[in-house]
């Protein structure tokens, strides 16, 4: 840089700001800002409840996992439809989600940091600085929601980042066109495996199909919830579930012998609520998930005879057991409900045949139109972190093959972990960096104008 | 108004077009995107007549880097219904968004997709990622909706 010219608007970026984008899902809250290929931050969107010297207390983000605090109870804002249900909560931990790791802390006020102590009486009135500054005031905000996510509750998430975070302007894209962009399609069949959902969403020309959009709880929570029913059956003994933070130590033992480690005990006054064990133990069982259940490929019956090698799990209670067959079993019940696990005393209702992906997808195609049907399925698009499970991508090829024999299709999937995991984060955060997007933002005016109404017009 | 990434369509584009629809001449218009991600121009604008080379020219599409990038063409299809129902023509639309497309560049090429197609106001499209979805009898029945042989 030639120290005798003063440097050029964009070199110095002063006047730059990234928009910020939001994910909220049912599990995670995902948020980074526009342009990078990852969010920077990823937090539960689980919070912790206690109480304190007799005051409540909440505790957002990971910092739930670091210390087990006597009676915390563990909530979640949004319902197991993906729809939020605690609105309140749901905007705190949203904006932890963002102002935790994105925004930076506002400097303090100068009257007030003991810096500039002067009396009362000589401060000019003119002089009183706004203090009820908004976390978002100069930072445009894209965010994602699920394709039947209500009227209501679209217009209540423009009138949060409007009116409570003070943003500029607001975009809310769908989920499922987003992860179709992203895979290069305008049109794709999306098939998003989630926590607590999946879901197949239909996508004609950049809008969702909303009469083909369908749902069903046989998520990753679910799985989760199937592995609980198999270690319960275990012979000669059910296999528990214990959660890092009630082991103190632990020493390697081999497969099938009893474990071997020191627990930590809490004394009833000091234990975390049963909520808080559940969430841990749900963190132990992703880790199972990731190193030991696959999907059975096919194309004969799970039940029927095949190869099946075994493989071994270092289970965090210091165990260790040899998982053959069972570790499609988990599994298995998405596609086939004559293979779910029975478990009267699981508080997850026992699935329904409608409930399994091959019926969803059926029920998404029979609501479009016939002449579209075809070109979906051509353009089979899958994204959510659950749809990670070994083989699960071919099995799902295998199915529709079965399912529609007809047709071509073709099932697209980002072999990247981050985009299966992050697909709708990448895709806004694509969109919200092009310069040419600033006409799609609802600009605060716009909104003040015509009221929380407008995003119902502008994001369809 | 669906989500679009406000990518706007150069003049040229739609004169091309015209040029294409008015004219027997022209065969087809290959549109890209420039490079600083604001704008649809055409790309080449030609009377080929041999389907081949247009469809060898659009799978080898690159990039200022050389990787292959995605590209939007409108070709003017002809075909014969036989039997004596003689010869008919039809302009469809060709979304080109090759594999391994990077995410960015994906994204762009479909979220402005919808914006070429409404401004030249073309019926009839295809989308393809791999060469073999591009072949002529794919475009043919696109074109003629099953029904040329």
């Amino acid at each position: 840089m030639n120290p005798s010219n003063p440097p050029q608007a964009a070199e110095y970026g002063g006047d730059e700001v990234s928009a910020i984008v939001l994910d909220p899902g049912y599990s995670t809250t995902r948020a980074g800002f526009a342009g990078e290929d990852a969010p920077k931050s990823v937090i539960p969107t689980y919070y912790g409840k206690y109480n304190y010297e007799g005051k409540e207390r909440l505790v957002f983000g990971d910092n739930m996992f670091v210390q087990p605090r006597a009676g915390i109870s563990v909530h979640n804002p949004i319902g197991k439809d993906g729809i939020v249900e605690d609105w309140d909560m749901a905007e705190k931990v949203w904006e932890y989600s963002f102002a935790s790791r994105l925004t930076a802390t506002k400097p303090d006020n100068p009257f007030h940091n003991g810096l500039n102590d002067i009396s009362s009486e000589e401060l000019p009135a003119e002089m009183e600085v706004e203090t009820d500054e908004k976390p978002l005031a100069d930072t445009p905000l894209l965010m994602s929601e699920p394709g039947w996510n209500p009227a209501k509750a679209r217009e209540k998430t423009i009138e949060i980042a409007m009116e409570k975070w003070g943003t500029p302007a607001f975009y809310l894209a769908r989920n499922g066109v987003l992860a179709a962009f992203a895979s290069g399609k305008a049109s794709a069949l999306v098939i998003d495996i989630g926590a607590s959902n999946i879901s197949v969403t239909p996508v004609h020309d950049g809008m969702i199909l909303k009469r083909g959009v369908q749902h069903s709880p046989l998520g990753g929570d679910y799985i989760s919830s199937q592995i609980r029913a198999l270690f319960k059956k275990n012979s000669p003994q059910p296999i528990t579930i214990t959660p890092h933070y009630l082991i103190s130590s632990k020493t390697a033992v081999e497969a099938g012998q009893p474990p071997q480690a020191n627990y930590r005990t809490f004394p009833a006054d000091r234990a975390p609520d049963a909520s808080y064990r559940a969430l841990q133990e749900e963190r132990t069982l992703a880790e199972f998930k990731e190193c030991v259940v696959q999907t059975w490929p096919g194309p004969n019956k799970l039940s029927g005879p095949g190869p099946r090698e075994s493989q071994t799990k270092n289970s965090l209670a210091a165990r260790r057991a040899v998982f053959g067959v069972d570790r499609f079993r988990v599994v298995e019940s998405l596609f086939d409900v004559k293979a779910a696990i029975p478990d009267p005393d699981s508080p997850v209702p026992a699935p329904t045949q409608a409930q399994t992906l091959p019926e969803v997808i059926k029920a998404s195609l029979a609501g479009v139109d016939v002449d579209i049907r075809p070109h979906l399925l051509s353009n089979v698009v899958v994204t959510g972190a659950s749809s990670l499970v070994y083989g699960f991508t071919e099995r799902l090829n295998q199915e529709l093959m079965t399912l529609f024999p007809g047709p071509r299709v073709r099932v697209s999937a980002p072999g990247n972990t981050s985009e299966r995991r992050f697909g709708s984060w990448i895709g806004g955060s694509i969109l919200a960096s092009l310069g040419t997007f600033h006409q799609m933002w609802i600009s605060k005016k716009e909104y003040e104008e015509h009221g929380a109404n407008i995003v119902e017009k502008r994001c369809k | 108004m669906s989500l679009a990434s406000g990518v706007s369509v150069h003049d040229d584009c739609i004169d091309a077009f015209n040029a294409l629809r008015m004219s027997r001449k022209v065969k087809y218009v290959i549109y890209k995107i420039t490079d600083d991600l604001k704008q649809i121009v055409v790309e080449e604008q030609s009377e080929e007549e041999d389907y081949e080379i247009f469809r060898e020219k659009l799978a080898s599409a690159k990039d200022a880097k050389g990787n292959p990038a995605p590209r939007y063409a409108t070709y003017d299809v002809e075909y014969d219904l036989g039997g004596g129902e003689g010869k008919r023509s039809k302009i469809i639309f060709i979304s080109w968004v090759p594999q391994d497309t990077p995410t960015r560049l994906s994204m762009v090429y479909a979220s402005t997709r919808e914006v070429l197609k409404n401004a030249l106001n073309v019926a009839n499209s295809i989308h393809a990622d791999d060469k073999s979805e591009i072949e002529w009898s794919a475009v043919l029945a696109e074109a003629s909706g099953g029904k040329a042989k």
